[in-house]
């Protein structure tokens, strides 16, 4: 379903990211994971169009979408959350999600859209919350509208961003199951995280990154007993517990 | 698109009180309503230009060009009069189809500009302009110090005994009716950029470009779209105004008090609304004109000084500040019920409740 | 003699470009360190050169002698603007400020106008006014060197005021990172407090030299507060060294214009501002 050729970032004299190159499942749930400054958001950056990658490509399904803008690429079926939630602050969380209803798919009719943005707005829990300014909201919530948003544009590639990063472990099993409701509608499932407990969950590949490059590639299993993991970690993955500080930052 | 039926019949309403008001304004004031009338049509003047530039900052471009649109409009129809027979009226769209071919082109250059890079790019290009229009031959456009326009309407008789003042109120009558045809458009345009999917595009393209470009909307599209509309009403109404001020001359016809004026209105009526603009047209062209009347000398002081109050006292300009009131006495507003008290609440949410 | 009309042009130019980098220096420590879009910036200046117009035409005071006066008459007029207006929107958005500052920029001009009224106003019969150098074949007016020296003394010294002083590493901080700094024990309010009166002291002083050089009038702030903008915004946001540069690059373009080419007076500030265009375009282009 997502396919990423060699793909590399330089910035100057520094390479962000190598000669990375996977492959996503249709229907699966990927997770990338590694030590701060991998190039996991770079990376995804680079799928969602917002950087321009230095060499390398990237298919959805069968669209080489490497050069598309963002807006292209979310009308081929790419949908993004991002990690530091990106709301539009004045507009309802209805009008929020609303946006990427309209406008995710081209040739979507306001009915349409309408009904699109209900279903994500309930799929997310949200939908009492409609009339409230995105301002407004906690951190939870706010997550919850990147989500939702993200899937009113109808994606078929979901990519997620440390959706957990600051959730309580009861929010975090709410993030984790809706999660997996959106992959048994069908959207194949992408995303960055450290809470390794939550990767153990849902992930059905791993993939680590580390200094750009990628490391291996496989099951939770696999790739935590795996020693370049654990040595890129520098210590023993311990369950329910953040990487170790003394990785690079 | 439904939701803007409530807007259009107001807007309805608005056409037939203007359809209706000289009339009325004869029958009240008499000779006054001939000054009266020229005030209605500087107030809606104003409107025009608030509004279009309003519907340009939807998108986050704070432009400081709008004179320059303004101009071209007005240039455009003393052009024409000059140089071919088509009739004045037709001026007007070919004035507003003028000032959007430009902004076309300088909307797609300065897309990659932001904040106040792109207000002095457009700043910078409106003064090129104005320079620009005086270097082109007189024969063609006056040189320095410009051309004559034809009036649209002159004063005219109507069989029967008439005082000299219904002369002229007829003629002011007449430009009042095409002032008003334009601010209803330009109020349909403004309306209609509120209440369909236009306004989901433009605000998110102005609160966040990026962001909204991975939601599918297009930075680009939208952006143009809003210029070219803003522009064409400004270059509409840059033509009728040559028209009815009978010259044009690149000081006058592109000073920044134009532009001035149109970003001080909206922002003072409130900005990304419709209503915002209009009433900070009536609310300013009435101050000013009082101001005027009450010190001759000195009174744009007043007017600073109104200016500066407004924004300390009303930052979200004066529909922000009947949102406000609003908001004291009325109930608290929709959403903040259960569901909210219980997500951020700690207790509730540790046992797992979801909302 | 093309060739001394070149360097006629460059001369004049030059010595121009310090008026605006002064003026616009002030501005851009109004942006960058305060934050705030000061649509007023130019009536300083036209208040320094009135006021200096005023001290001459009343006490006989030499231009000169009234920096001493008009520069802290300017940094107190600054202060109390900031302190009645400037301050409550520090946090507002931008649109916001500009419109208060066209307010100000109003209330600022029609006071001159009441006061002074409409007719140019220069500081004419001062005995050096006239006076000037001739060097091989280019004559430098004394009175314009003389500010391009003062300005660039200004300018240099707000620079090292900047890199080097207190204040001035406080008010790095504060342009960076306002609550940092103030968790750091920095008065926030009084570093922008300063800095908006010495941006107001520093038009003023250019003010005082437009009163001699040339004869303005109570409107002439205006099209300095967006000529200044234009420089601010061309040199980059946070570049003050880049002013100086950009200064010159629209100063020596002017001149050149209205030296060299027919009628090129009229062109002057088609030229300025049509450089502004270019160079905003063309980097916009380059960092997509």
């Amino acid at each position: 379903m997502l396919r990423v050729d060699a793909l590399g970032k330089r910035f100057g004299g520094l390479a962000a990211v190598r000669d990375l190159s996977f492959e996503v499942a249709e229907g699966e749930i990927f997770a990338i994971i590694g030590p701060n400054g991998a190039g996991k958001t770079t990376t995804l950056n680079m799928i969602s169009g917002l950087l321009e990658p230095t060499s390398g490509r990237i298919r959805l399904g069968a669209r080489d979408i490497t050069h598309l803008s963002s807006a292209e690429r979310c009308h081929a079926g790419l949908g993004r959350a991002f990690q530091v939630v990106q709301p539009f602050p004045e507009m309802t969380v209805e009008e929020n999600v609303m946006v990427g209803a309209l406008y995710g798919t081209p040739g979507t009719r306001e009915r349409e859209a309408r009904q699109r943005a209900e279903d994500a707005l309930e799929r997310c829990g949200l939908a009492p919350l409609r009339s409230v300014a995105a301002e407004e909201l906690t951190l939870l919530q706010e997550k919850r509208l990147e989500i939702a948003r993200a899937l009113a544009t109808g994606p078929v590639v979901l990519l997620l961003d440390e959706v957990m990063a600051g959730l309580r472990p009861a929010e975090a099993r709410e993030a984790v199951s809706l999660v997996r409701d959106v992959r048994d509608r069908g959207v194949t499932v992408v995303f960055i995280e450290h809470v390794m407990p939550v990767v153990r969950d849902l992930a059905d590949r791993v993939l680590v990154m580390d200094y750009g490059r990628p490391l291996i590639t496989g099951s939770y299993r696999e790739v935590t007993s795996d020693p370049q993991v654990i040595r890129a970690y520098l210590g023993a993955e311990d369950e329910g517990a953040d990487q170790d500080p003394g990785a690079e930052a | 698109m439904r939701r803007a039926l409530p807007d259009l019949a107001w807007t309805l309403l608005l056409a037939v009180l203007v359809a209706l008001a000289p009339a009325a304004m004869k029958a009240l004031f008499h000779q006054a309503s001939v000054s009266y009338l020229s005030l209605a049509s500087n107030a809606m003047s104003l409107a025009v230009l608030a509004l279009s530039w309003d519907l340009l900052a939807r998108t986050g471009q704070l432009s400081l060009a709008h004179a320059a649109f303004y101009g071209a409009g007005a240039y455009s129809a003393a052009i024409l009069a000059k140089l071919t027979g088509v009739p004045l009226f037709l001026a007007l769209p070919i004035g507003g189809l003028v000032a959007a071919l430009l902004a076309l082109g300088l909307g797609s250059v300065t897309l990659r500009l932001r904040g106040i890079y792109f207000a002095i790019a457009t700043l910078a290009f409106s003064e090129v302009l104005k320079a620009v229009v005086q270097e082109i031959p007189t024969g063609v456009a006056g040189g320095a110090a410009g051309l004559n326009v034809p009036p649209l309407f002159r004063p005219h008789f109507v069989p029967g005994a008439m005082q000299r003042w219904e002369i002229a109120f007829l003629r002011n009558a007449d430009y009042f009716y095409v002032y008003g045809g334009l601010l209803v458009l330009a109020i349909l345009v403004s309306t209609i950029a509120q209440r369909s999917r236009l306004k989901a595009a433009f605000t998110a393209v102005r609160t966040n470009e990026a962001v909204a470009a991975v939601m599918g909307v297009r930075p680009a599209r939208a952006k143009l779209l809003a210029f070219v509309l803003s522009s064409a009403l400004v270059g509409t109404l840059g033509a009728l105004e040559a028209e009815r001020l009978g010259s044009v001359i690149p000081d006058g016809t592109f000073a920044i008090s134009t532009t001035v004026f149109a970003l001080v209105t909206p922002i003072f009526g409130g900005l990304y609304t419709t209503l915002g603009p209009i009433l900070g047209a009536g609310v300013l062209s009435a101050v000013e004109e009082t101001l005027r009347r009450t010190f001759a000398e000195g009174y744009l002081i007043g007017y600073g000084i109104v200016l500066v109050a407004s924004i300390l006292f009303m930052p979200r300009g004066l529909v922000g500040l009947a949102n406000r009131l609003a908001r004291r006495r009325g109930p608290p507003p929709p959403g903040e019920d259960e569901a909210v008290r219980t997500a951020s609440d700690p207790g509730a949410a540790e046992s797992g409740e979801a909302p | 003699m093309e060739l001394t009309l070149l360097a006629q042009g460059l001369v004049s130019g030059v010595l121009a470009a310090g008026l605006y980098a002064l003026v616009s220096v002030g501005l851009a420590l109004a942006i960058g360190v305060i934050g705030v879009i000061n649509f007023a910036h130019g009536e300083f200046f036209m208040v320094g050169a009135f006021l200096a117009y005023q001290l001459f035409v009343s006490l006989g005071f030499d231009p000169l002698l009234s920096l001493v006066f008009v520069a802290p008459a300017l940094f107190v007029i600054g202060a109390l603007i900031y302190l009645s207006t400037i301050r409550y929107v520090l946090q507002a958005p931008e649109l916001n400020q500009m419109l208060l500052t066209f307010g100000l920029s109003i209330i600022l001009q029609n006071l001159a106008l009441l006061i002074w009224g409409g007719d140019p106003r220069s500081i004419s019969g001062v005995p050096y006014r006239s006076v000037g150098l001739q060097v091989a074949g280019v004559s430098i007016g004394l009175v314009p060197l003389g500010s391009f020296v003062i300005s660039l003394v200004l300018v240099v010294g707000l620079y090292a005021l900047l890199a080097r002083s207190r204040l001035g590493r406080a008010m790095r901080a504060v342009a960076q990172n306002r609550v940092g700094a103030s968790l750091v024990g920095l008065e926030v309010d009084r570093i922008y407090l300063v800095a908006f009166a010495l941006s107001a002291l520093l038009a003023g002083i250019g003010g005082v030299m437009i009163a001699v050089i040339q004869s303005p009038t109570p409107t002439v702030g205006f099209a300095f507060t967006l000529k200044a903008f234009a420089i601010v915004v061309l040199a980059g946001l946070g570049n003050i060294r880049g002013i100086l540069w950009a200064s010159l690059a629209v100063a020596v373009s002017e001149s050149l214009v209205a030296t060299l080419v027919p009628n090129g007076d009229s062109l002057r500030n088609a030229v300025f501002f049509a450089i502004i265009f270019v160079v905003l375009i063309v980097r916009a282009r380059r960092t997509a």
